[in-house]
């Protein structure tokens, strides 16, 4: 009788040992099968995100790249020719820039978002942009189509939508075509005037104002910083600036 | 090894936290400006107005807000659906959310404190529905009664 109930709790134990090792194996398997679908599948879906972004991303050139980023930066804050904030804001940041020079596109992307936002938007100062023609021929040209859109109280959007979408200094591609783009993009309501007052001859006094200007001041790169308040005026430096320089130098002039 | 109702707790919350700030920047961003850096930060403006904030004119953090709703789904959701659908929604945000870190520091030269925030709370999601799959995956499989008395919810 023992040995019986002995043999019969041993092949119970036995069995639900075979079991436990049964469910263990499925449960692995399970683990391995799902798990591994799971990485394939997370892995092609990261994928297709990161090249989706990348197409959207990157270099630009098509004209519109970024159009409603740039719009989104500005919506809402004042712009009156070239001034962009609170025409009564004590100080002012002045931008040099030359729209073909490449350093001047990095302050744009890297510097500038962060100074309209913290900056402009909240009233401490306004920002202005004055165009410093040194890059070459072409140079006028966009300068005298984002002066041109001022007209129209677009100058910053056409300004920042160029940067976005600058080719190769020098290399030929600040055409009609490509201005017109910009204007576009830069929501210019009248792209006649527009076109009417860009080949105006009025232009030409205000760049030659900005070249004595420079050469005044010692100032012969782009982009140079210069702020200007009640307190005097100061040129902060050249290149791309962080924001807590200019930030500094502003307190210094209020 | 924690219980799995612990793991599915902190997995839920955690993805309220991640619905919060995925939503914060959302809205910031929606109304021109951008995000507000704390401490005197400027890293967000210029996150926020770059090429890669944006995915076919979608703020990519209305991707985010999408993932975390998912994450808490799963977190609410028992048995291997919930563990392995956490796990593949886990590792997409993880992968996405070290990309675009990635562009912060070598493409865009810019940190956006929210956007770190969201990052970490991805890794820790990552961690915690990697946990709750690998410990008890396939608990049900228990002929009878569930693997352990936590299973049961």
């Amino acid at each position: 009788m023992a040995s019986r109930k002995e043999q019969k709790e041993r092949l119970r134990a036995e069995r639900l040992a075979r079991e436990a090792r049964e469910q263990s194996r499925e449960r692995r398997q399970r683990l391995v099968q799902y798990g591994s679908a799971a990485a394939f599948l997370a892995i092609a879906v990261v994928v297709v995100l990161i090249v989706v972004s990348q197409s959207g991303g990157g270099s630009g050139g098509s004209g519109t790249q970024d159009a409603s980023l740039i719009e989104k930066q500005l919506r809402g804050i004042p712009q009156h020719g070239t001034v962009l904030g609170d025409p009564q804001a004590k100080v002012t940041v002045v931008e040099f820039g030359d729209l073909q020079c490449p350093v001047c596109q990095e302050f744009s992307v890297q510097t500038a978002p962060g100074l309209i936002s913290d900056v402009v938007r909240k009233g401490t100062a306004s920002y202005e942009f004055r165009q410093y023609t040194i890059i070459g021929p072409q140079s006028t040209d966009a300068a005298k189509a984002a002066l041109a859109a001022g007209e129209q109280n677009r100058y910053w959007n056409f300004i920042e939508l160029f940067y976005r979408n600058q080719g190769t200094e020098n290399s030929g591609y600040v055409t009609d075509s490509f201005l017109e783009s910009i204007a576009r993009g830069a929501g210019v309501p009248d792209i006649a005037k527009w076109n009417r007052d860009r080949r105006s001859s009025k232009w030409d006094a205000e760049l030659a104002k900005v070249q004595r200007e420079t050469q005044a001041l010692g100032i012969n790169a782009t982009p140079t910083i210069m702020v200007e308040g009640p307190g005097g005026n100061r040129v902060v430096g050249a290149g791309v600036l962080p924001l807590t320089q200019i930030e500094s130098a502003i307190q210094s002039v209020e | 090894m924690p219980s799995e109702r612990a793991l599915r707790a902190v997995s839920a919350t955690i993805a309220v936290l991640g619905i919060g700030v995925a939503t914060y920047i959302t809205i910031a961003d929606s109304g021109g400006g951008a995000p507000a850096c704390v401490a005197g930060g400027h890293g967000c403006a210029t996150v926020a107005s770059s090429s890669y904030s944006h995915i076919a004119g979608i703020n990519v953090a209305v991707f985010g807000i999408a993932g975390y709703v998912l994450l808490l789904a799963a977190a609410a959701l028992p048995g291997d659906a919930g563990r392995f659908g956490g796990l593949l929604l886990a590792l997409v945000g993880f992968g996405f959310s070290a990309y675009l870190t990635y562009l912060e520091l070598f493409v865009i030269h810019a940190i956006c404190q929210w956007c770190v925030a969201s990052a970490v709370l991805m890794t820790l999601l990552l961690v915690v529905n990697a946990t709750r799959t690998f410990a008890h995956a396939g608990a049900e499989l228990a002929l009878g009664t569930p693997a352990s008395s936590a299973d049961r919810l």
